[in-house]
């Protein structure tokens, strides 16, 4: 057990790292599905992968945030049995967005701060304006009412659940 | 080729970035999970599978989201419900009443009663008909069920209606069954008497009592009541006869005018008769 939770291991080798990245993302995606369920508000959730796109774009760089977030995308599209595409775009950009704000060796700083929920709360701005205008597009419905009514509370929700992972990371310092 | 190389490299970010965009797009293009056939089938499978395993956990949320809607669905229904009842008691009524028509050689202006004055001494009713419609005073009025009153003052679109239960009715009436005359008229309650009635004559609880041909104000035979009690009065030479409406004026909503006037001729005549009659007798 010691040695599946060895942190170190994952520190050191960026294979061992991705590969518990791709297990967190199928893990987070059952966990939509499953159980997001019981703590949605007016059928609003918050985005477990979209937080996990952002982490890695912080902890891996923008390149890698670009990667995940179209790979998290995808897999949420598959899952969610949504419009193929249509998360893996929204995801792509809020990777690149979080990339802007990568520093290296000061990842875990950053997460464990503040900082981290105001790069959430824009990247998932951003993510949501291109996933509600996407979603908007075959409905009559107007975006901006539509967009102002779910993207605006899908992007404080993501915010706050991302106050979890912050404050995890906050907690262990010796990261 | 370093150059493309390098420069490859150095925007990787977002070259990979573009690429993936285009990709997105295609795939959008490409359309939904339909498409992929059965890899679409295993992934509903499996979400669903997974879905079921945990149905069984309650969702506070969801119940009180459930809740409140099917309350709100519970209370349209009952709305539904009750007009549909209404609707029903409606229908019955308006049958009756396309019945009743059919029944009557005389023309009958349907209308709906839009107020009541039930007061003890003074029920009248007023009707959505009136003038304009061919509605005039002095025209009876009648249901499905019999005699309900006679028209005392019209506007243009409106009438009011004298109802039986009322201390001005007086109604020249006959038993159905063995022809007996008597007068119909109010006795202060929900019911009415029939009076001038001898205590030999034949008349039993249960008969249907008429409008007679003697009337000058009604149409003959239609229907007042049925008696309901005969009572021996003590030191008279006259019956206590007690008949029960047939029209109830406590759900009055429906009613025919007779569009028939009282013969006016025979008023006329009567009237002059009696007038003379009364001279002579103050001469005498």
């Amino acid at each position: 057990m010691s040695i599946i939770f060895d942190r170190s291991l994952f520190v050191t080798n960026p294979v061992m790292r991705y590969i518990a990245y791709a297990v967190l993302a199928l893990f987070l995606s059952v966990i939509h599905i499953v159980f997001l369920r019981f703590i949605a508000v007016s059928s609003v959730t918050p985005d477990l992968l979209f937080i996990l796109t952002v982490w890695i774009a912080l902890v891996e760089g923008q390149f890698s945030g670009i990667i995940a977030g179209f790979l998290c995308g995808l897999l949420f599209d598959v899952v969610s049995t949504d419009v193929q595409g249509s998360n893996a775009l929204a995801k792509t950009l809020a990777g690149f967005v979080a990339g802007f704000f990568y520093k290296e060796g000061f990842a875990m700083t950053t997460i464990g701060s503040a900082r981290f929920l105001m790069i959430c709360a824009l990247a998932a701005l951003i993510h949501n304006v291109v996933y509600y205008f996407l979603y908007t597009r075959p409905m009559e419905t107007g975006f901006l009412m539509f967009f102002l009514k779910y993207g605006v509370a899908t992007t404080l929700y993501t915010t706050v659940a991302a106050v979890f992972p912050m404050l995890v990371v906050n907690r262990q310092k010796d990261w | 080729m370093q150059r493309f190389i390098e420069f490859v490299v150095r925007f990787k970010n977002y070259i990979t970035l573009c690429v993936l965009i285009v990709m997105s797009f295609a795939m959008m293009s490409f359309g939904d999970l339909s498409r992929l056939g059965g890899f679409r089938a295993v992934i509903v499978g499996s979400i669903g599978w997974m879905q079921s395993v945990f149905a069984w956990i309650p969702n506070p949320v969801a119940l009180k989201s459930e809740n409140a809607q099917l309350r709100e669905l519970n209370l349209q229904l009952s709305i539904e419900s009750a007009r549909g009842r209404k609707a029903m008691v409606e229908n019955v009524s308006l049958r009756k009443m396309l019945d009743l028509r059919k029944r009557v050689d005389v023309d009958l202006i349907a209308a709906d009663i839009v107020g009541k004055t039930t007061t003890q001494l003074r029920n009248y009713a007023t009707m959505n008909k009136g003038s304009a419609n061919g509605v005039k005073e002095g025209m009876s009025v009648v249901t499905d069920a019999g005699l309900v009153g006679h028209v005392v003052g019209t506007s243009e679109d409106f009438a009011v209606i004298q109802l039986l239960l009322n201390r001005d009715t007086r109604v020249a009436a006959k038993v159905q069954r063995s022809r007996v005359d008597g007068i119909i008229a109010w006795d202060g309650e929900t019911t009415l008497a029939l009076k001038n009635v001898p205590a030999s004559f034949d008349v039993q609880a249960g008969d249907m009592v008429i409008t007679s041909n003697y009337s000058t104000r009604y149409p003959a035979n239609i229907v007042i009541g049925r008696v309901t009690k005969v009572e021996e009065e003590t030191n008279s030479l006259f019956r206590k006869i007690i008949v029960e409406p047939s029209a109830d004026f406590t759900t009055l909503e429906q009613v025919f005018v007779v569009a028939e006037l009282p013969d006016e001729q025979r008023r006329d005549l009567e009237r002059r008769v009696e007038e003379r009659i009364r001279q002579r007798t103050m001469e005498r």
